[in-house]
């Protein structure tokens, strides 16, 4: 049984790996087709993010979110939940603990981030929860439901962006700028990264005590890997279809609320835009394994913060940068090397 | 040397162990309707998804139309000109009966285009050639059951079926659509097409089959012209000899009842006869009931809806005196139930999870500190019950990595640790071996020693007549029979009120569904 355990492990990380390892060569022709000076963009884009403290401070940094989304979609998976709305979830965060902080300017910065924080984090659990609802209920799909919830909360949020709450004092379409008492502090300057790192380890790391010794978390697990045994059981299920998808939400919000505290400090349109959908591919790359999500999402981290400096550095353009990324993206998250490798696997045997 | 000819047919489940298939001979000759009758389980299922190539035999050979074939899969027997109308349909519900039938060889338009047009009419030409009366424009899901079937039938023809196999054919039909199906059988059989008939009625086989193969525990046991056996030899020739289980049933007398049902009816929307029709049973303390009945008949109904998994359309069910009607399976677990399903490996256990997972999931509960799981308590639990009922597995390992035998008794000593006073078992020895069952068997006779309502519903006849108290026979929903086991019950008897032979109950009649009374 430990022998099948770890020669699972092994090819479910042999593939990953290859999957890997294919997405870089990948990465590196298209450089050498696209590139005047390939060696220079090769070298900031895989070496980059490790040449300054400023640059490798600021792929930490970006690693937050990710881990929070990440641990926020690997909840609702493992209970075979499906959320696609972290997008709208984090922008949610986002805005609503701009305007809770923006409306309390000389609050003690715990109690009001506080404040804010719960507010954010409540309000990607509902918005989160209510494909939850709709589907106990109604057995709406979750996937399509919580995507169109999330694409219509965007729209709104980004009219509240660039109307009403638009400080008209700066140029950006933007709110005004948080209270200084509700900056998280930053632990690597001139990095961004800030102690919000630790909260999202805490969380990664609390999040798998919960999924695997709370009651809850066994009965979420449970039903997600069967549904009808567990009913069977007398685990109520229809709790749990709403039950993982209000903490995945959650998470994003927090997600959301931790960009505006620890990074931006101010609402820009769009700030959160990018993390719910990455948040995704951490996920699947942890196999939904809370622990797994800190490496996964240092990894795309990595990605980003190469593509960046593969741009100040070299010839690499916005797009070819992005288009590497997606390479990569596309290829980790379809998993289609694992399939291809397991099947070849048993043919084999 | 016969059309159809399949001979030393062999095939074994590895997962489960079972001998599905033990050297079968069937010979069909063409252009008759040839009947395959059995019991569930009997292996008829299987024989035919190797003729459709949906399972590969271990062993023996086919030979079609002189020829011998190996059927790789079922596109394999469409162009053999073998094709199969599945007990459940295979239909897509939002397609048309025309896009439905040719899904899989359509016709093309410019070598990339599906065309249409020449889909309807091409479709339409069969369903008129053969007296069909759908209109291919429809959607799936507009049609009555009955019209499903027919596209399914017609699916067939239009791939140029020859030989056409159709697995309980009327397991979902009105008495009308019966009709109706069985007039198109025969016309049918006037074009010269030949049918394998799969059913376990006994009625259907007298009226249509020109010849009949019984199977038995994977065997044939006999191969009949039909005019020349009656219903009650078939009925014999399927059941099979009594056996003795050797089991002891020391006789006393009952307690309170524990669990009862009163008028339990479930209907189903589109379908002519109810599921359940006002079942009224009761389960007294200290006494086994057992359910018999032929699958379809009504058995995985009662199962659902005591289990709490299925809500009757109307009448009420009583546990410990308490009206659990509406309760779903949290709650009554919680007054009192315990439950051994028939579907043991989706149902009864969770195959990726641990057996430790496996064996707390109905008494988590117990197991909390601060809403945290106390693993020791968890693993000491799990090792006692391993112990007690020995398992062959430890506690850490993936369910799904056990032998059938060995879920079956972690479900077992899972239930019985819930300790209730009523207990469901349904096909609870299904698939294991002797000595697995034997175990299964003593635990029942142990709950019943003790005072507990045990119900036992099983289509296995020697266990019911082994170990019941008091039998139920199920027919078409109904409770059809009502005996108390005594040395005058046998095997017979039970079969041919299994089969629709006898009936004891009032019959339904022109009454119109008699209101239930409530509280």
């Amino acid at each position: 049984m430990d022998r099948k355990r770890i020669a699972n492990l092994l090819s479910s990380t042999t593939g990953l790996a290859l999957t890997v390892g294919i997405s870089f060569l990948i990465v590196v022709l298209l450089i050498l087709v696209l590139s005047d000076e390939p060696g220079r963009a090769i070298y900031y884009f895989f070496i980059g993010p490790f040449t300054k403290a400023y640059y490798f401070g600021n792929l930490l940094n970006q690693a937050i979110a990710l881990m929070f989304t990440g641990l926020g979609i690997a909840v609702a998976f493992k209970s075979s939940t499906f959320n696609l709305g972290g997008e709208g979830q984090a922008y949610s965060g986002a805005i609503v603990a701009t305007v809770i902080l923006l409306a309390l300017p000389n609050m003690n910065g715990f109690i009001g981030g506080a404040a804010a924080i719960i507010a954010a984090v409540g309000m990607g659990a509902f918005l989160a929860g209510l494909s939850g609802f709709f589907r106990m209920r109604w057995g709406t799909d979750q996937l399509i439901s919580s995507f169109l919830v999330s694409a219509a909360v965007i729209l709104i949020i980004n009219y509240l962006v660039t109307g009403p709450l638009d400080d008209p004092v700066n140029s950006m379409l933007t709110t005004a700028r948080i209270g200084r008492q509700y900056q998280f502090l930053r632990i690597f300057k001139p990095s961004k990264l800030d102690i919000s790192i630790f909260f999202a380890v805490a969380a990664a790391i609390g999040t798998y005590f919960f999924m695997q010794r709370t009651h809850w978390g066994y009965e979420m697990r449970m039903c997600g890997i069967n549904r009808e045994f567990s009913r069977y059981a007398g685990i109520n299920v229809g709790k749990y279809l709403l039950v993982p998808m209000a903490i995945s939400g959650g998470f994003h919000g927090l997600a959301g609320a931790v960009t505006i505290m620890g990074t931006h400090y101010r609402c820009l349109k769009g700030v959160t835009m990018g993390i719910g959908w990455n948040g995704i591919a951490v996920a699947l790359i942890a196999k939904n394994n809370p622990i797994a999500v800190v490496p996964a999402a240092l990894f795309f981290a990595y990605l980003e913060a190469g593509a960046k400096a593969a741009m100040l550095h070299s010839d690499v353009t916005f797009e070819l940068a992005k288009i590497a990324q997606a390479v990569i993206f596309f290829l980790v998250t379809a998993q289609a090397l694992y399939g291809l490798f397991r099947s070849r696997k048993k043919v084999g045997s | 040397m016969a059309y159809l000819q399949m001979q030393g047919i062999t095939k074994l489940y590895p997962t489960s162990g079972v001998l599905a298939n033990d050297g079968v001979d069937l010979a069909v000759d063409e252009n008759e309707i040839h009947a395959v009758i059995g019991e569930n389980g009997a292996g008829k299922s299987t024989l035919m998804k190797l003729l459709y190539g949906l399972e590969h035999p271990d062993g023996g050979e086919i030979t079609f139309r002189g020829e011998t074939v190996v059927i790789k899969d079922p596109f394999a027997a469409n162009r053999l000109g073998i094709g199969m109308v599945h007990q459940h349909f295979k239909l897509v519900s939002d397609f048309t009966v025309a896009e439905n039938v040719v899904l899989g060889s359509e016709p093309r338009k410019r070598g990339l285009f599906i065309d249409r047009q020449t889909a309807v009419k091409d479709v339409g030409v069969v369903i008129e050639e053969h007296g069909f009366s759908v209109d291919p424009k429809r959607r799936i899901k507009d049609l009555t059951v009955g019209q499903m079937q027919q596209v399914e039938i017609v699916k067939m023809l239009y791939r140029n079926a020859e030989l056409l196999i159709l697995d309980e054919p009327t397991s979902v039909l009105t008495e009308q659509e019966i009709e109706r199906l069985f007039v198109t059988l025969r016309n049918l059989l006037e074009r010269g097409k030949t049918i394998i008939l799969i059913t376990h009625k006994l009625e259907e086989v007298m009226q249509m089959s020109h010849r009949v193969t019984v199977m038995r525990g994977g065997k044939v046991v006999a191969v009949r012209n039909t005019s020349d056996v009656d219903k009650r030899e078939l009925s014999r020739l399927m059941v099979g000899k009594d056996i003795l289980l050797e089991v002891n049933r020391e006789q006393k007398t009952f307690g309170d009842p524990i669990l009862e049902l009163r008028d339990i009816t479930i209907r189903c929307r589109g379908q002519g006869r109810p599921l359940l029709d006002t079942i009224n049973l009761q389960v007294r303390s200290g006494e086994l009931v057992g359910i018999a009945g032929v699958g379809g008949n009504g058995l995985a109904e009662i199962e659902d809806v005591i289990g709490g998994l299925r809500h009757a359309s109307s009448g009420q069910i009583f546990l410990h005196g308490e009206d659990v009607t509406a309760l779903g399976p949290e709650d009554l677990r919680e007054v009192g139930l315990a439950y051994v399903p028939a579907d043991r490996l989706h149902r009864g256990a969770s195959l990726p999870s641990s057996v430790r997972e496996n064996c707390i999931v109905t008494k988590h509960h117990d197991f909390l500190k601060a809403g945290v799981l106390q693993r020791r308590n968890t693993r000491e639990f799990t090792e006692e019950l391993i112990d007690h009922f020995s398992i062959d597995a430890a506690e850490g390992m993936p369910v799904g990595n056990l032998s059938g035998g060995n879920i079956q008794k972690m479900i077992l000593a899972r239930e019985l640790a819930a300790d209730t006073d009523f207990i469901l078992f349904s096909e609870p020895t299904w698939g294991l071996d002797i000595a697995s069952s034997q175990f299964v068997y003593e635990r029942m006779l142990e709950l019943r020693a003790r005072g507990a309502g045990v119900l036992l519903i099983s289509s296995n006849l020697d266990e019911i007549l082994g170990l019941a108290d008091t039998i139920l026979v199920m027919y078409r929903g109904r409770v059809v029979g009502r005996l108390e086991n005594t040395e005058a019950v046998t095997k017979e008897i039970i079969g041919e009120y299994m089969l629709g032979l006898r009936d004891d109950s009032e019959p339904v009649g022109a009454a119109a569904p008699s209101e239930v009374h409530r509280g």
